[in-house]
C-alpha cells in the first residue's frame, strides 16, 4: 500500500502527498474523538465551559498533528526520491497502474464509509458536534474520489439520512425543555445552513434514493474503468539497422532492446523530450540512453541537441524545493554544460537563444548554415547556469558546514564560477552579433551571478578565484573565440566593472541589486566614505521595502558591512547608527537569513513558511560573523550611551534621550544581577567594561574591551584595540567630569591629564568642546590651568518642566508649520514633490547626511522609524500572503 | 551660449616640479584652478591662467602654450597672433598663413552677421517700434512680424551674432545684442543660453550690478525648468556656483545674496555633492563677510550660516581639505588652538596665490592697513572670540603669542575686541590678564527666548489656514 501510494506521489509534487497523508491520518484521530464525545455524552452534568475547552484543546492536537505530519510527509518525499527508481523497476508497467487506480478508489470507499458510519454513530447519540465534522470531511473526500457527475451512493444515503434526521431533531429541539448545550446547538445551525445547500446539488439522486430506499443502494454501480494510459515509450518500435557498425542496443524497461544509431539521433530525442515531464518515465534510463547518444553524435548540431536535453534531464531528477541535485548529477551536468559551451565556442555559427527558429522536421538535421551565417536552436544556457548555481547553493545550505563534505562542495564553486565566467563570454559574443538579434536580460543575470559569486570575498580570494577560472579556460579550450574574449581581469576592480556594466544596461531589480553589491564590496574593502555615499545617492533607503525579500536581505548585510566598515575604520558614531537598524531589531538571524531565531510566542509559522524561510538561508561561507557584529554594536553603543547618560544625570526627561534602546536594556538587566561572575561572553565583557566606564576606571574598562576574543577575526585587530583604548580614555574622561561636576568647584587640567593618561593638549582640546556645547556650565582658568564650575546652573523640577515645556510648544508651532506648508505646495506643485517635500532632496543633489542619523535613531527619526516599521511589517506580511 | 561646456586644457600642473621655495609648493598644492577650470567659459579661465602667470608658479612658457591652447577655438584671431609670436619668438613675417585664412574667414563671418542682423537691430533702435512693445514677448514678435517683416530666423540670427561678438572678444557690444535676443526670443532654450552669455559678458566687463540679475535668472531658470535628469540640474547648478564665484568677491554689495544663495539647501548640497573645493571659498567668505554685522537680523542669518558652514566642513572634511577649511575643523570641532594657529598661517599662502581670493591682499595695500590682509583679520577674531567663550582668565601674553602678536598689540586688540563685541570682561592690569565673566543665561531667560515668537506665529498660521 504505501508503496503505491509512494509511487503516484512521486510525480506529482510533494503537497498533493502530503495532504493525502494528512486525511489517513485524520481519519484515526477521528476515532479518538469520537470516543473522546462519547465520554462527553455520558457525563452530561458537565458544564459548557468545559466542553469548549475541550474542543479547543483538541483542535490544537490537530494543529500540531498535521504540522508533524507534513514534515514527516516531507521526509518520506524526500527518501522516496531515492527509492523511487528500484520501486519502478520491480512493477511492470501496466500492471503497477491499474493496481493503483483500484486501491485508490477502494481505500477513498472506505474512508467514505467509515465516515458515514461515524455520523450514523453520532446521530445515535445525538452529537452533533461530530456530524458536523464528520459532514465536512465526507463531502471532501467524495470531490477528492472524483468525478463529479458521478456520486457514491453511500454517500447520497447518507446525506439524505442526515437531513431527515436533522429535520427531526429541530422539530423534536423546539419542544423539547431541556435544550441542548451550546456547541451542540451551533454545530446544528451550522451543519443546517450547510447541508441544505449540499442537497441541492443532488436534488435528483437524492429524490431517486427517497422513492425507492431499499433498492437504491443495490442498482448496479457505473463502474469507472482506469484509462491506461500507455506510456510514450511503447510507441517507439525498435529499429533494426543492421548495416550500422556504431549501433548501440539498448535495453529498454519493457525488455526490449532499442537500437541507437546515428541516423535515429533526433527520433530518440524527439521520444525523451515529449516524455519529459509524464508520469513513469524513468529518468535514469532516459540519461543512459542520451548519454550513448551523445557519444554517437558527431555534427555539431547533433551534439547541441543531445546536450540540451542531457542536461536539463539531468536537472529534472531532483524536484521539490528542499531536496538537493545529487553531487554526482551536478558534476555531471557541469560537465556536459562546459562540453556544450565548448561546441558552441568551436561553432559559432550554431546558437542557442531562447526563441530559436522551429525546425520541424526531427528526422534530419537542418542544413549546415554557411560561414556567417547563423542557425538559432531553441534553448536558454542561462537557465542552465541559474539552475546549476542554485542547486549548488541548495547542496550548501543542506550540509552541516562543519564537515568535510562541505568544505569539498565548497570547491565545486570553482568550476561553477568557471562555466559563469565562460557563459559570459559567450553571450558578450552574441550580443555582438548582429544576426543573434535579442538575447533579452541573459548576458545581464549571468553578470549579476557573477557579481554575487564575488562580491563578499576579500580580494585575495577573488584574485585566487579569477586566476583560477582564467588558467582553467585557457587550458582547457582551444577555440581561439573564447581565448581572445577572455581578459584577465584586475581583482580590484573587477566588481566595480562587473557592476558598471549593470548600472548601464539595465534597468530592473538587477540594478539594484548590483548597487548593493557593490556597496558591500566597497565597504569591505575600507572604503567607508565612498560607500556610506552611494548607500545615499541611490535612494535606496526609500523603496528598499517594496523589494522581494532577498533583496532586502541583500540590504541588511549590506548595512551591516558598511557599519563594520565604519567600526574598523574608528568611526564609531557611525557605526553605531549603521548597525543599529539591523542589531536593535532583536531578530538579527532572520533579518540577515543567517538561521532562524528564536520563535515568537505570538506569532506561529506554517510549516510553509517555515520551509520559504529555509530556502532564503545563505549557505554558511557567506555568513557575517554574528558575534562580532553583536560585540562591535555594543561597543560603539557603550562608547556613545554612557557618556550620555552621565551627562544626563538623574534629570528624568534627559534620561529618556536613547541611543540604543537595545544596550539599555541589557545594561539594566546586568546591572540587577546580584553576584556578577567573572565575565565569560562577548556581553559580559561589554558590559562589566561599561559598567567600569560608567564609574571612571577605564583601565579597567579598556582591559575587558581588549579581552574580547573575537577582535581576532578582524584585520590588524591591534591597532584596533588601541584605537578603542583611546577611546574608551577620552569616553571615561567626559563620563568623569559629567558624573562628577557637582562635587567639585574647579578641576586642575594636568591632574585630569595624568588621571586619563591622555596628553594636556587633549584633554584642554576636549573639555573646551564640552564647555563650548554647553554641555557643561564651566570655563578655563588659563593662568591656573584649572575647569572652573560654574555655581548657580542647577535647575529647579519645576525650570526644568518649563523648558521641556517650552521646548515641546516650539516643536508643536514648528511642526504645524510644516504640515501646512507641505499641504499648500502639495496643492500647488504637485507633480514636483522631489524639490518640494524633502528639503535638500534637489535631484541627485540629495546628498544630505541627516538621513543617516534619521535613519539610524529608529524610532526617534521621523523617516528612520517609519522605514524600519514598514520594513519589519512587510516580512511579516509576506508571511501572512503566503499562509 | 554654446561656450557653455569649455573644454579642460590640459595644464601642466602636475608636471615636474623644480626647486622651490616651500610657499610656491603650498601655492601649487593648494592650487584649485585645474579644478575649477572645467566649469568656466574659456574667457574666464584666460583671466585665471593670467593671474597664474603672474603668481610665476608654473613655467611662463608651459602658460603661454596653455592659453594659447585655450584661446584657439575662439575668434580672438589677432591677439592669438601675438600669443604665437610670443611663444615662438618670431616676427610678424613668419606668422602661418592658417592665422590669416582664418582672421579673414572671421570677418567674413562677422560681417555676414551683421548683415543679417541689421534690420532687426535697426528696428530695435527706432524708438517708435520699442514705444509700440508691451510686456507680452508673444504679442512683441507679433506685432515685429505683422508690421515689420521679422522673421524667426533673424532672430536666431541675432543670437548667433551675439555669439560671434562674444567670441571676439567684445564683450560690451555682445552683451547688448544678446539683450535685445532675450527681449525677442520666446525659445526658452536660447534664452538660457543668452543668459549664460550675458553674464559671461558681465563678469567680463566688471559689471557686477548685471552680472547678479543674471545670476538671479539664471538660478530661477535652473530651479523652475523641469530638467530631463537631476544630474543635468546638478551641472549647470556647478557652473552657475563657479560663475558667481567672480562677484562674490569683487563685489562687496553682492556678496550677502551670493552668500545666501549658496547656502539655500539645494545649492550646499550641489556643493557637497560635486565641487566640495568650493567651499575653501565659501569659508572665506562667511569669515570675512562676518565683522560687518548690522542688525540683529543679518547676525542672526550670519550666525546660521556660521553654524551651517561648520557642519558642511566637518561633513567634507574626508573628500576636501585645504588649509582654509581646516583651520575652521581645528577651531570649532576640535577646540585646538595651537593647530588653528598653523593652519592660520599655511592659509595666508593659500589666499596669496589664489585668484579669487587675492582681493583680501589687494584692499589691504590700497587702505595701507597695518595688518596682513582682511582675512587673516577677521580669523583672528573669530579665534579671539572662541577662546574668550571658553575660559574664565586669560593670560594677555598668552593670548597675543596665538594671534601672532605683540604683548602691546595684544592688549590693544583685546581692548577692541571687548569694545567691539561687547563681551563681559576685565583687564587685570596688574597680573597681565583678562577677567571674563560668563553670567549664566537665566532659565526665565530661556523661556521667554523660546516661547517668544509663539503667539505671533501661531496667529499666521491660523490665518493662513482659515483663508
Amino acid at each position: 500500500m504505501a508503496t503505491s501510494r509512494f509511487f503516484h506521489g512521486g510525480l506529482s509534487d510533494s503537497e498533493s502527498s502530503s495532504s493525502e497523508e494528512d486525511y489517513s491520518e485524520e481519519e484515526e484521530e477521528e476515532e479518538l474523538e469520537g470516543d473522546a464525545a462519547a465520554q462527553d455524552d455520558s457525563e452530561e452534568s458537565e458544564s459548557t465551559e468545559d466542553d469548549d475547552n475541550d474542543d479547543d484543546d483538541d483542535d490544537d492536537d490537530d494543529d500540531d498533528d498535521e504540522l508533524e505530519d507534513g514534515n514527516a510527509a516531507e521526509l518520506q518525499n524526500k527518501k522516496n526520491i531515492f527509492t523511487r527508481d528500484a520501486d519502478d523497476e520491480e512493477d511492470s508497467d501496466e500492471d503497477g497502474l491499474r493496481r493503483i487506480v483500484k486501491n485508490k478508489k477502494d481505500k477513498r470507499f472506505e474512508e467514505i464509509e467509515s465516515s458515514i458510519r461515524l455520523i450514523e454513530n453520532a446521530e445515535k447519540i445525538n452529537d452533533w458536534f461530530v456530524i458536523s465534522q464528520e459532514f465536512d470531511k465526507l463531502n471532501k473526500l467524495v470531490t477528492k474520489a472524483g468525478h463529479s457527475d458521478v456520486v457514491p451512493k453511500p454517500y447520497i444515503k447518507a446525506v439524505a439520512d442526515l437531513e431527515d434526521f436533522m429535520n427531526e431533531t429541530l422539530v423534536k429541539e423546539k419542544t423539547a425543555a431541556k435544550k441542548m448545550n451550546a456547541t451542540n446547538a451551533k454545530a446544528l445551525n451550522s451543519i443546517k445552513q450547510r447541508l441544505k445547500r449540499n442537497n441541492r446539488q443532488y436534488e435528483h439522486e437524492i429524490s431517486q434514493y427517497r422513492a425507492d430506499k431499499e433498492n437504491y443502494l443495490l442498482e448496479p454501480e457505473i463502474e469507472d474503468v482506469p484509462v491506461t494510459q500507455k506510456p510514450a515509450f511503447e510507441g517507439v518500435e525498435p529499429e533494426r539497422v543492421d548495416d550500422d557498425s556504431g549501433a548501440y542496443s539498448v535495453v529498454t524497461r519493457g525488455g526490449k532492446a532499442v537500437q541507437l544509431t546515428k541516423e535515429s539521433i533526433f527520433k530518440h530525442l524527439k521520444v525523451i523530450i515529449e516524455a519529459r515531464g509524464k508520469k513513469n518515465t524513468d529518468r535514469t534510463e532516459q540519461i543512459r540512453t542520451m548519454e550513448k547518444l551523445l557519444e554517437l553524435a558527431q555534427t555539431p548540431y547533433q551534439k547541441i541537441r543531445v546536450l540540451i536535453a542531457l542536461v536539463s534531464t539531468r536537472y529534472d531528477l531532483s524536484f521539490g524545493v528542499l531536496s538537493y541535485m545529487a553531487t554526482d548529477q551536478w558534476k555531471a551536468a557541469e560537465i556536459e554544460l562546459n562540453t556544450l559551451l565548448g561546441v558552441l565556442e568551436e561553432n559559432p555559427s550554431w546558437v542557442i537563444v531562447e526563441n530559436g527558429d522551429e525546425w520541424e522536421d526531427d528526422e534530419k538535421a537542418p542544413p549546415t548554415p554557411a560561414p556567417g551565417e547563423i542557425f538559432k536552436i531553441s534553448g536558454s544556457i542561462i537557465s542552465f547556469v541559474d539552475r546549476l548555481d542554485d542547486e549548488l547553493t541548495k547542496s550548501l545550505q543542506n550540509i552541516d558546514p562543519h564537515t568535510t563534505e562541505y568544505v569539498e562542495r565548497l570547491g565545486d564553486e570553482a568550476a561553477l564560477y568557471k562555466i559563469i565566467v565562460r557563459s559570459q563570454m559567450y553571450f558578450e559574443r552574441l550580443s555582438e552579433n548582429k544576426k543573434v538579434g535579442s538575447i533579452g536580460d541573459s548576458l545581464n543575470r549571468t553578470v549579476m551571478r557573477r557579481v554575487e559569486h564575488l562580491y563578499y570575498k576579500p580580494l585575495a580570494v577573488i584574485e585566487t578565484i579569477e586566476e583560477a577560472s582564467y588558467t582553467l579556460l585557457t587550458s582547457e579550450s582551444s577555440s581561439g573565440a573564447l581565448r581572445s574574449d577572455l581578459r584577465k581581469e584586475d581583482p580590484a576592480t573587477i566588481v566595480q566593472g562587473l557592476c558598471a556594466h549593470l548600472y548601464k544596461h539595465d534597468a530592473t531589480i538587477l540594478r539594484t541589486r548590483a548597487m548593493l553589491c557593490h556597496i558591500y564590496h566597497l565597504a569591505l574593502r575600507e572604503n567607508f566614505y565612498k560607500s556610506r555615499d552611494m548607500f545615499l545617492m541611490s535612494h535606496l533607503q526609500e523603496n528598499i521595502h517594496n523589494a522581494d525579500i532577498t533583496t532586502q536581505i541583500l540590504y541588511n548585510r549590506t548595512l551591516v558591512q558598511v557599519g563594520l566598515c565604519a567600526f574598523r575604520n574608528s568611526l564609531i558614531s557611525e557605526a553605531q547608527s549603521c548597525l543599529q537598524e539591523i542589531l536593535g531589531s532583536g531578530r538579527v538571524k532572520e533579518h540577515l537569513a543567517q538561521g532562524v531565531g528564536p520563535q515568537s510566542r505570538y506569532s506561529t509559522i506554517t510549516p510553509e513558511q517555515e520551509r520559504l524561510e529555509k530556502q532564503r538561508q545563505l549557505p554558511f561561507h557567506m555568513h557575517i560573523n554574528l558575534e562580532l557584529l553583536e560585540a562591535a554594536y555594543l561597543t560603539c553603543s557603550m562608547l556613545l550611551e554612557i557618556p550620555a547618560m552621565a551627562a544626563a544625570g538623574s534629570s528624568p526627561d534627559m534620561r529618556k534621550k536613547v541611543i540604543s534602546k537595545t544596550f539599555r536594556r541589557m545594561l539594566e538587566f546586568h546591572e540587577r544581577n546580584v553576584f556578577p561572575g567573572p565575565p565569560e561572553n562577548t556581553r559580559d565583557h561589554v558590559f562589566q567594561a561599561a559598567n567600569a566606564l560608567a564609574a571612571g576606571d577605564w583601565m579597567k574598562s579598556c582591559e575587558l574591551i581588549q579581552a574580547i576574543k573575537i577582535w581576532d577575526l578582524l584585520p590588524n585587530s591591534e591597532s584596533l584595540k588601541q584605537m578603542l583604548a583611546a577611546r574608551i580614555q577620552e569616553e571615561g574622561l567626559r563620563t568623569y567630569i559629567f558624573t562628577y561636576a557637582p562635587f567639585y568647584d574647579a578641576l586642575s587640567l594636568t591632574r585630569l591629564s595624568e588621571m586619563f593618561d591622555l596628553a594636556e593638549r587633549k584633554v584642554a582640546a576636549l573639555v573646551s568642546k564640552m564647555i563650548a556645547h554647553d554641555e557643561i556650565a564651566a570655563a578655563l582658568d588659563q593662568i591656573n590651568k584649572t575647569l572652573v564650575f560654574r555655581k548657580g546652573v542647577e535647575v529647579s523640577r519645576l525650570q526644568t518642566l518649563a523648558l521641556a515645556l517650552s521646548d515641546k510648544a516650539s516643536g508643536l508651532i514648528e511642526l504645524n508649520e510644516r504640515v501646512f506648508e507641505q499641504k499648500a505646495q502639495s496643492g500647488a506643485v504637485g507633480g514636483l514633490q522631489e524639490n518640494t517635500t524633502r528639503p535638500g532632496g534637489g535631484g541627485r543633489g540629495g546628498k544630505s547626511r541627516g538621513e543617516f542619523s534619521g535613519n539610524s535613531g529608529g524610532t526617534r527619526g521621523r523617516g528612520g522609524g517609519r522605514g524600519r516599521g514598514g520594513r519589519s511589517a512587510q516580512f511579516t506580511g509576506e508571511r501572512s500572503a503566503k499562509s | 551660449m554654446s561656450s557653455e561646456e569649455p573644454q579642460v586644457p590640459a595644464v601642466a600642473d602636475a608636471t615636474s616640479k623644480p626647486e622651490g621655495l616651500s610657499a610656491v609648493e603650498t601655492a601649487r598644492k593648494y592650487d584649485l584652478t585645474p579644478k575649477i577650470m572645467p566649469y568656466l567659459d574659456r574667457h574666464l579661465i584666460f583671466h585665471l591662467l593670467a593671474f597664474l602667470r603672474d603668481q610665476q608658479f608654473y613655467p611662463a612658457e608651459e602658460l603661454l602654450q596653455n592659453t594659447y591652447d585655450l584661446l584657439e577655438p575662439t575668434n580672438m584671431t589677432d591677439y592669438l597672433m601675438d600669443l604665437w609670436k610670443q611663444i615662438h619668438g618670431k616676427d610678424d613675417i613668419d606668422i602661418p598663413r592658417e592665422f590669416l585664412l582664418k582672421r579673414e574667414k572671421v570677418m567674413q563671418e562677422w560681417n555676414s552677421l551683421q548683415d543679417e542682423t541689421a534690420k532687426i537691430t535697426g528696428l530695435l533702435e527706432n524708438p517708435d517700434v520699442i514705444a509700440n512693445f508691451r510686456s507680452d514677448k508673444i504679442q512683441n514678435l507679433q506685432f515685429l512680424k505683422d508690421n515689420h517683416g521679422v522673421t524667426d530666423d533673424m532672430i536666431d540670427a541675432l543670437l548667433r551674432y551675439g555669439q560671434a561678438a562674444y567670441s571676439r572678444g567684445s564683450y560690451d557690444q555682445a552683451s547688448d545684442i544678446l539683450y535685445s535676443f532675450r527681449i525677442l526670443s520666446t525659445d526658452s532654450d536660447k534664452v538660457n543660453q543668452a543668459s549664460w552669455g550675458k553674464l559671461a559678458c558681465e563678469i567680463l566687463t566688471v559689471n557686477w550690478e548685471g552680472a547678479m540679475e543674471e545670476i538671479q535668472k539664471i538660478k530661477e531658470a535652473i530651479d523652475t525648468k523641469p530638467f530631463l535628469s537631476p544630474t543635468a540640474q546638478l551641472q549647470q547648478r556647478t557652473w552657475l556656483i563657479h560663475w558667481a564665484l567672480f562677484p562674490l568677491f569683487n563685489h562687496e554689495a553682492a556678496r550677502d545674496t551670493i552668500l545666501e544663495l549658496f547656502f539655500s539647501p539645494n545649492f550646499i548640497n550641489t556643493i557637497q555633492t560635486s565641487c566640495p573645493w568650493v567651499l575653501r571659498y565659501l569659508v572665506a567668505a562667511v569669515i570675512t563677510s562676518k565683522k560687518n554685522s548690522g542688525s540683529s537680523r543679518a547676525a542672526a542669518v550670519q550666525q546660521k550660516q556660521f553654524k551651517d558652514l561648520v557642519r558642511v566642513v566637518r561633513q567634507e572634511l574626508y573628500e576636501y581639505s585645504d588649509p582654509i577649511t581646516e583651520f575652521i575643523a581645528a577651531l570649532h570641532l576640535d577646540f585646538d588652538f595651537e593647530e588653528a594657529q598653523k593652519k592660520l598661517g599655511e592659509a595666508e599662502e593659500v589666499i596669496r596665490s589664489d585668484f579669487f581670493l587675492q582681493v583680501f591682499c589687494a584692499t589691504e595695500q590700497a587702505e595701507g592697513v597695518e595688518s596682513k590682509n582682511a582675512f587673516v583679520e577677521s580669523a583672528r577674531h573669530l579665534i579671539s572670540e572662541a577662546y574668550c567663550r571658553i575660559h574664565q582668565r586669560i593670560d594677555i601674553t598668552d593670548l597675543s603669542q596665538r594671534l601672532n602678536l605683540s604683548q602691546d598689540d595684544g592688549e590693544k586688540w583685546i581692548v577692541n575686541l571687548i569694545k567691539d563685541t561687547r563681551v563681559d570682561a576685565k583687564i587685570d592690569y596688574k597680573n597681565g590678564t583678562v577677567i571674563m565673566n560668563h553670567p549664566p543665561q537665566s532659565v526665565y531667560q530661556q523661556v521667554i527666548e523660546k516661547t517668544k515668537g509663539g503667539f505671533f506665529r501661531t496667529q499666521v498660521l491660523h490665518a493662513a489656514v482659515t483663508r
